[in-house]
């Protein structure tokens, strides 16, 4: 266990330096789906494998290849480079991880670690959703987040749609005019 | 009792992963033979006939010839992605048979969750073919692995559209639990009820698996071999091996979830402990049905490929899954 919770741990960790560090975009893209792989591995080590599986569907499978996709589809081969990792927005950035680092440490500090073992949340697939969709005595507050998530999803789906449109009938063709 | 300590958890996984690992590897050698007979025999041909009786030997030699050439990577390749690419291609392909029920009690990890771990490796695959597009540096390489994404994403909707009839019916992830649910002879199995979903997993695991008529990442006669078109030796044999991986996993996935499993067509002839033979050679027809697609249909245009996607399948599988929600709903006795 403590074999590889250390391998994971460095994993995800080496993985997310690369992704701050490295000066190109679709490295940075491929050491996220790295640190996410190793989130993955930790929920598996918490007898959470649905979580697991899920995490790497929507966030290796999806996400990250829907960000390179994108990377390679819109830019130039030389905007893919930065000459320097240092942005120009340094104060804001050591402001907002100031805050999420003073944050976390709080929550490690309030919460009761004694108690907890893993494994003892809800394991099985069913038992998951019936909880998420507020059936059988779960709350229903799940079931709304739900249902605002997937309006979000067509929201901006309608959004990509009206953006990537290419206006007709003006003689106006955005690829060309760009 | 000695072979209790191959039931002790790391040593069981290991050899199990190992035992997989060269299934998988090995397979990807007999289905480079099958599909140069199977094409041979198609184009009235005889194919490879030098190498050992009838030239079955033939994958040894392509092996040997494989190992002993050069690797090259192009100077301007970003190197440590280029290498990776392959290894990223071919871990999903391979992990996924972990969770295969090859027969009764022949299964390495009975996850509650099997299916959406299927889903969520093939997922993963496209991400290899967009390194090895983008590591290479190459403008053929860039396009196929453009278009090989294009079409991995667009037909991940389908594919996980059409199993979720199959899921309904079975009422659980665990692909034991839908093998056990199709026990009874053939007319039990899901493929019946569930045609048009097949035929949609069918068409969508074909576009997974990048075969003809769905092989536009390669397109041999427009990018000269796409996305793996500066790969050499060993790491061009890995991504074969990933592809012809990814065949055999959809066809063993399509058997256990359409056609039983291991499951017997006739229940007078259970095999017992045997019925891998079942398993077997229903992936095997399927396989055979890959290839005979292959060298019998042209490849799709891109905009073709889009158009059946998404204004076909996805629509066709959510049509049926509304089907078999109000059959299950009216008709609770026949379920």
């Amino acid at each position: 266990m403590v074999i590889a919770f250390v391998f994971l741990a460095s994993m995800t960790l080496i993985c997310s330096l690369g992704v701050v560090l490295s000066r190109s975009i679709v490295h940075s893209a491929l050491f996220m789906s790295g640190a996410f792989l190793g989130i993955a591995g930790f929920y598996v080590m918490l007898n959470a494998p649905a979580l697991a599986a899920f995490q790497v569907l929507i966030y290796v499978g999806a996400v990250t290849v829907v960000i390179l996709f994108g990377i390679m589809f819109t830019q130039k081969p030389q905007a893919r480079h930065f000459r320097t990792i240092i942005s120009k927005q340094l104060w804001p950035g050591f402001f907002v991880t100031a805050g999420v680092g003073a944050f976390l440490a709080y929550i490690v500090t309030i919460q009761d670690w004694s108690g907890s073992e893993p494994g003892n949340g809800m394991r099985s697939v069913g038992q998951l959703g019936e909880t998420l969709l507020g059936v059988n005595g779960a709350p229903e507050i799940f079931g709304l987040l739900f249902e605002v998530a997937s309006v979000l999803l067509l929201v901006a789906v309608i959004a990509a749609i009206v953006v990537s449109r290419r206006k007709t009938g003006e003689g106006i063709d955005r690829g060309v005019e760009e | 009792m000695s072979l209790d300590i191959l039931n002790q958890e790391p040593i069981r996984f290991l050899l199990s992963f190992g035992v997989v690992l060269f299934l998988v590897l090995n397979l990807a050698a007999i289905f480079t033979m099958a599909e140069r007979k199977v094409s041979a025999y198609i184009h009235l041909r005889f194919g490879p006939n030098r190498v050992g009786p009838r030239g079955l030997l033939q994958p040894a030699a392509d092996v040997f010839k494989l190992f002993t050439k050069e690797n090259l990577a192009p100077s301007r390749a970003d190197i440590w992605v280029f290498l990776a690419a392959p290894i990223a291609m071919f871990l999903p392909a391979a992990l996924v048979w972990l969770v295969v029920p090859f027969a009764p009690n022949a299964v390495i990890a009975d996850l509650n969750v099997a299916i959406v771990f299927f889903i969520a490796m093939t997922s993963i695959g496209a991400l290899g073919l967009i390194m090895a597009g983008y590591g290479s540096r190459s403008s053929f390489s860039l396009l196929g692995a453009l278009r090989g994404a294009a079409q991995m994403i667009s037909y991940e909707v389908p594919l996980i559209l059409s199993l979720l009839g199959v899921i309904m019916l079975s009422g659980s992830l665990s692909l034991v639990d839908v093998v056990n649910a199709q026990a009874g002879g053939f007319w039990h199995w899901y493929f019946l009820p569930q045609l048009p979903m097949f035929v949609v997993f069918y068409i969508a695991g074909l576009a997974e698996a990048r075969r003809v008529p769905f092989d536009l990442p390669e397109g041999e006669s427009e990018i000269v071999g796409g996305f793996m078109v500066e790969y050499s030796g060993m790491t061009w044999a890995l991504i074969q091996a990933a592809e012809f991986a990814s065949m055999g996993l959809i066809s063993a996935i399509t058997v256990t979830l359409f056609f039983g499993g291991w499951q017997p067509p006739f229940e007078f002839l259970d095999l017992g402990n045997f019925n891998w033979f079942w398993f077997g050679l229903k992936t095997s027809i399927l396989v055979f049905t890959f290839q005979w697609v292959r060298w019998s249909l042209p490849r799709l245009r891109m905009d073709q490929l889009m158009d059946l996607g998404w204004k076909i399948l996805v629509p066709a599988s959510l049509i049926w899954l509304f089907v078999t929600a109000g059959a299950m709903l009216l008709l609770p006795s026949v379920f």
